[in-house]
């Protein structure tokens, strides 16, 4: 076996294209394959699935019922539930064709891109401050954050989508909105005061061309920075000559932020290798260019591609990247966005590393499919949406998350069913927020900052987070919240929201007490679980319609005759303890607004009935 | 082709005994999981690599003096320095890098005068008169060096080994080596100076690439040491006892409903010990069963001390939990940074952790605990010879001072020598991640052997350089 596996990994790259390493190979589109079930099939991709099912011996799962479905698709594509109405008539089959008009009518809804826009924010290490000591406030950051959320509800292009974060300025540079993109490549942690500013730009090119590695390539380039990469044929002068690309968009100030990227004409002086990544130890010189391996020759080989000014401001060299970058024969492009894609949605990728498609990274568990997203990708101008659909229109993806059988597989790459998720810790508030239906829908501007326990803010320096002075701003999406370098929002600090100190391509999943500490006992629990107590009850004519209500809001679904028993009971307990030991109504836990319609014990009740769903698994895990 | 068993590369790896160990794996107790656990090479066979006559530490006291201590006021003495007062730098060192542009102020003498201690005879600073007493049980490093002048790079040099942030600090890394010995407790904890203003912030306990099972987790004394661990006001014990009861109802009911699923029962134990917490945090606290002797030995009769001093008895407390690792900051925003006084900064910050931390020496030493726990005590960096407006240093992170106790280490020693002012380490230079070297091998961990693989590089603390354990550190013999 371990031989098998040296072999496999032995596909050191050469100079014949073919051969070389799998993802540094031309992309072409495979033919799908054959399968025996002709009628599970929903379109080419679950022939890829099912020929590998078939050839393990295993069976997909059933198809998922409506409300489960219905519950999936919102979650995935625009983090909030299902409005309580479109999942009625759970357990019925999908009437043909209503799937697709909700695909499409999700995808539409500006609700995608608030939560496909945190995807690309975890990936662009995205923060407002700059972090270390002063974590100042970067002013137009927010700028960056609403220009993603509003590309991806345009349905930008993805090749157009990079060539603006990297190029924007060259690209268009009479547009200054159009400018902010470029933030992508400066939105990591740095320090505008540091001593040496020659150090901090170095500091800022390296991280950056790191970042622009493992987002947008899926190389770790940042490994070659102080010597030659240890497994993949990516040398570290590949590193400074990929490094020089971006060197004259860097001009840092002391003590001033960074912003966008700008440059001062249309020539730059020289680059150099830095012997081991030491920013005062000056190497050879080097030209701007591409990792060899991967333009070996291809015109892109010549370093003249990037000695093309695209005006008298700027050198070119930016936007000579991204046409490469986005050039049908670039092996990387198409295939690392078209995994990430399939990763968002299924939380796994085709290929396990999605930030490495190096020798060390994984090798996909379908490749034949993940070439063929890629090429559809590419031949469908490089539309997101168009893959969304496709994925989200799969008989592989609308499977069950249970199957009856014990299937050998346990991580489930093969997909013989559709695996279950834990929601995110944005996606949590914000599913909170929306079924007691105080979610507030204004869309960007600068990050708000609701409230945060004083002995939180007290690790920060002084005033670095003051609650914001409007209510409504406590309650707009997570993606809107102030994202501060020094210190992530409780909640999804808790759980798992990345440092934005690098590139994050997928999310811990962890399980931790103080996860349960705070769903349980937090300010913002209880004050959700009350609103919501207050707007099922507001609208019910009576306790057993409340319970419904509460249930479909929070798990879009009725509860079962056993659940109504324990629920009912747990309303009289909890409302006969409250009546005894808070007295003083005031002291209670009552719904807010509060409902006089009902016993205000039972009502009190009915919100602690709300905080035991939110914290309830079928809340947190989506199926 | 891969043999299907194996779903990916590194489960193939780790089952083929590919140098895998399962020690980082014991911290999956307790009800956690992660992702990320299952799928990384963990700490390679320990066992191996074994120092076999290593004294052995199974927990970390580390007494962070954030700001930057004064090594030449403190812990090494140099009458030169004080000969040389008041004239400038001799150009012999050569250019000096500064935060302040201090090279051409002229020298300042040590502050108070430097005397011998104990029967070893170890110089120690008249600011320290109560670590003093202690003078036997201290290893001193007195070669330590770093790379940046500035605070929050080196607070995050000292914590996690990169001056760049976001990696995980040493905490974690040990959280993660060695896990947990009590089910009911996080195994790292922090707790900050309640004036808060940390120079680089929670990051420098942050658990960077490791899971959030390993982020430091701050604790207070008082009534709410944890966040959220209490309920609001409007919900009453019981009432969050019945709450639980029915989230744990529903959660079994779902689970049941489901195939076997090792997130959803980990969350529903999640709970259980989450309301474990609820109690033992609470109780690990509560200084009011400690006796009057022992609120005395930590000065929390006087009010100069008392606040350090229940962080200190915290500490222990916490350690006799089976906590695995605890950090505690002296300093706010401003801290042991005394760039215009040394004497009148340092003489607050001294009486505020100089009996205290002599306290906690003493009581672990008493309840037979210091064998097994090692104490470190520093900041980020320490001060400059020359002087700043006139009184004050200046940042120096070119040599400094640590010391470390406990641990069957045999104290009454000092390692290394700054050049004769105390401006850059010299003889048998300690850089941080040889001192992160040393504390995992303190603990039985091989620093090369503690990775994790995250964006395709199998990081650790110590970095991809060499780190040099501080090998003298395990030899025998006192020095008296």
């Amino acid at each position: 076996m371990v031989l098998a596996w040296m072999l496999l990994c032995a596909s050191v790259p050469g100079d014949d294209p073919d051969n070389q390493h799998w993802s540094f190979r031309p992309i072409r589109q495979p033919v799908p394959p054959k399968v025996r079930n002709n009628s599970w099939p929903k379109n080419a991709i679950d022939r890829f699935i099912l020929a590998r099912l078939e050839a393990e011996g295993l069976q997909p799962a059933q198809a998922a019922t409506q409300q489960q479905l219905s519950r999936r698709i919102h979650f995935d594509l625009t983090g909030l539930p299902p409005a309580p109405r479109l999942t009625a008539g759970a357990g019925t089959p999908v009437r043909f064709g209503a799937y697709e008009q909700l695909v499409d009518q999700l995808l539409a809804s500006p609700r995608y891109g608030e939560k496909w826009g945190q995807h690309w924010l975890d990936l662009a290490r995205f923060a407002e401050t700059d972090g270390f000591e002063h974590d100042k406030i970067r002013n137009t950051a927010w700028r960056y954050r609403d220009w993603v959320i509003r590309a991806l509800n345009e349905g930008m292009p993805y090749d157009e989508f990079v060539t603006r974060q990297v190029a924007g300025d060259e690209l268009k540079p009479n547009d200054p909105e159009q400018q902010f993109a470029t933030a992508f490549c400066l939105s990591g942690p740095d320090m505008p005061d540091i001593n040496s500013q020659e150090e901090r730009r170095q500091n800022v090119l390296n991280e950056l061309t790191g970042t622009v590695g493992a987002t947008l390539m899926g190389l770790q380039m940042g490994c070659a920075q102080c010597h030659d990469h240890k497994y993949d044929p990516l040398s570290q002068e590949d590193f400074y000559r990929l490094r020089s690309i971006f060197e004259p968009a860097i001009n840092v100030v002391k003590d001033r932020s960074l912003d966008i990227l700008k440059e001062k004409g249309a020539t730059f002086g020289k680059s150099y290798l830095m012997i081991r990544g030491d920013w005062q130890r000056k190497g050879k010189t080097v030209e701007p260019g591409l990792p060899a391996i991967l333009v070996r020759g291809s015109p892109w080989e010549n370093s003249a591609e990037f000695r093309r000014p695209t005006n008298q401001n700027s050198t070119g060299r930016r936007l000579a990247f991204a046409r490469w970058m986005t050039d049908r024969s670039n092996p990387l492009t198409a295939r690392v966005i078209a995994n990430r894609v399939w990763q968002y949605h299924f939380g796994s990728g085709l290929v396990a590393t999605p930030n490495d498609f190096g020798l060390i990274g994984e090798v996909p568990s379908h490749p034949l499919l993940l070439d063929w997203l890629a090429a559809e990708l590419m031949n469908h101008d490089w539309s997101l949406k168009h893959l969304h659909r496709l994925i989200l229109c799969s008989a592989t993806y609308r499977q069950k998350s249970e199957t009856g059988n014990k299937a050998p597989d346990q991580g489930n790459q093969l997909l013989f069913r559709f695996p279950r998720q834990r929601l995110s810790g944005e996606t949590i508030r914000d599913a909170m927020l929306a079924s007691s239906g105080t979610l507030h829908h204004r869309m960007g501007g600068r990050g708000v900052m609701p409230p945060i326990p004083a002995e939180l803010a007290s690790t920060l320096l002084k005033n670095q987070w003051k609650a914001s002075n409007e209510l409504a701003d406590h309650y707009r999406r997570s993606i809107f919240i102030f994202a501060r370098r020094n210190l992530r929002y409780p909640l999804f600090d808790a759980f798992d929201r990345p440092d934005g100190n690098s590139s994050c391509p997928q999310r811990n999943q962890s399980t931790t007490a103080p996860q349960s500490l705070h769903l349980l006992n937090s300010v913002f629990s209880l004050d959700a679980a009350r609103r919501l107590a207050a707007a099922v009850l507001r609208e019910s004519d009576s306790l057993d319609d409340a319970i419904h209500g509460a249930y479909q809001r929070t798990l879009s679904r009725d509860p079962r005759p056993e659940e109504f028993k324990l629920v009912r009971e747990f309303l009289t307990d909890q409302a006969d303890l409250i009546q005894r030991e808070f007295t003083r109504e005031t002291d209670r836990p009552a719904p807010i607004p509060n409902c006089p319609d009902f016993d205000s014990s039972t009502a009190a009740a009915f919100s602690l009935f709300c905080l035991a769903l939110f914290n309830s698994n079928e809340f947190l895990y989506i199926d | 082709m891969i043999p299907l068993l194996y779903p990916n590369r590194r489960q193939f790896l780790s089952a083929s005994g590919g140098g895998a160990g399962l020690l980082a794996l014991a911290g999956l107790k307790g009800g956690e999981s992660s992702a990320s656990h299952l799928s990384n090479i963990a700490v390679r066979d320990n066992r191996a690599s074994l120092y076999k006559k290593a004294p052995r530490a199974k927990q970390v006291i580390w007494l962070f003096m954030h700001g930057g201590p004064s090594h030449v006021d403190l812990l090494d003495p140099k009458p030169e320095l004080a000969r040389y007062s008041g004239k400038p730098l001799p150009e012999s060192f050569g250019q000096v890098m500064t935060r302040r542009k201090v090279a051409q102020n002229p020298l300042l003498g040590p502050i108070r005068p430097f005397r011998k201690r104990g029967q070893s005879g170890i110089e120690i600073s008249e600011f320290l008169p109560n670590l003093s007493r202690h003078a036997d049980d201290l290893f001193v490093i007195r070669s330590m060096h770093g790379d940046s002048v500035n605070h929050p790079q080196s607070v995050y040099q000292m914590n996690t080994g990169s001056i760049l942030m976001g990696k995980p600090s040493v905490g974690s890394w040990v959280a993660y080596g060695l896990g947990s010995e009590n089910k009911n407790m996080p195994e790292f904890v922090v707790l900050p100076d309640p004036g808060g203003g940390l120079k680089g912030g929670p990051p420098a306990w942050g658990n960077g690439f490791l899971p959030a099972t390993k982020q430091g987790v701050t604790m207070r004394p008082g009534a709410a040491p944890i966040l959220d661990l209490k309920p609001q006001p409007q919900v009453s014990p019981r009432q969050q006892r019945k709450i639980l009861d029915l989230v744990q109802n529903l959660n079994r009911d779902h689970a049941a409903r489901r195939q076997v699923d090792g997130d959803l029962e980990a969350r529903i134990q999640s709970y259980e010990m989450a309301f474990r917490m609820q109690s033992a945090a609470p109780e690990l606290v509560d200084l009011s069963k400690e006796t009057e002797a022992t609120r005395r030995l930590y000065g929390l009769n006087r009010s100069g001390t008392r606040e350090f001093g229940r962080r200190c008895l915290l500490a222990r407390r916490m350690i006799e939990s089976g906590v695995r690792f605890v950090q505690l900051y002296s300093g706010d925003t401003n801290g042991w940074d005394a760039h215009s006084d040394v004497k009148k900064n340092h003489t607050e910050y001294c009486e505020k952790t100089d009996l205290p931390i002599a306290g906690l020496l003493t009581d672990l030493k008493q309840r037979g605990l210091l064998d097994e726990t090692l104490v470190i005590w520093g900041g980020e960096f320490g001060r400059m010879p020359m002087s700043e407006q006139g009184k004050g240093r200046d940042h120096n992170p070119w040599g400094y001072s640590y010391w470390l106790s406990g641990a069957g280490i045999d104290g009454g020693r000092t390692h290394g020598a700054t050049d004769p002012v105390g401006l850059r380490a010299e003889k048998d230079k300690v850089h941080v991640r040889d001192l992160h070297a040393t504390i995992l091998r303190l603990l039985g961990i091989d620093h090369e052997n503690l990775t994790f693989w995250s964006h395709g590089l199998e990081e650790r603390l110590t970095g991809p350089g060499e780190a040099h354990v501080i090998e003298a550190i395990f030899n025998r013999g006192r020095q008296y």
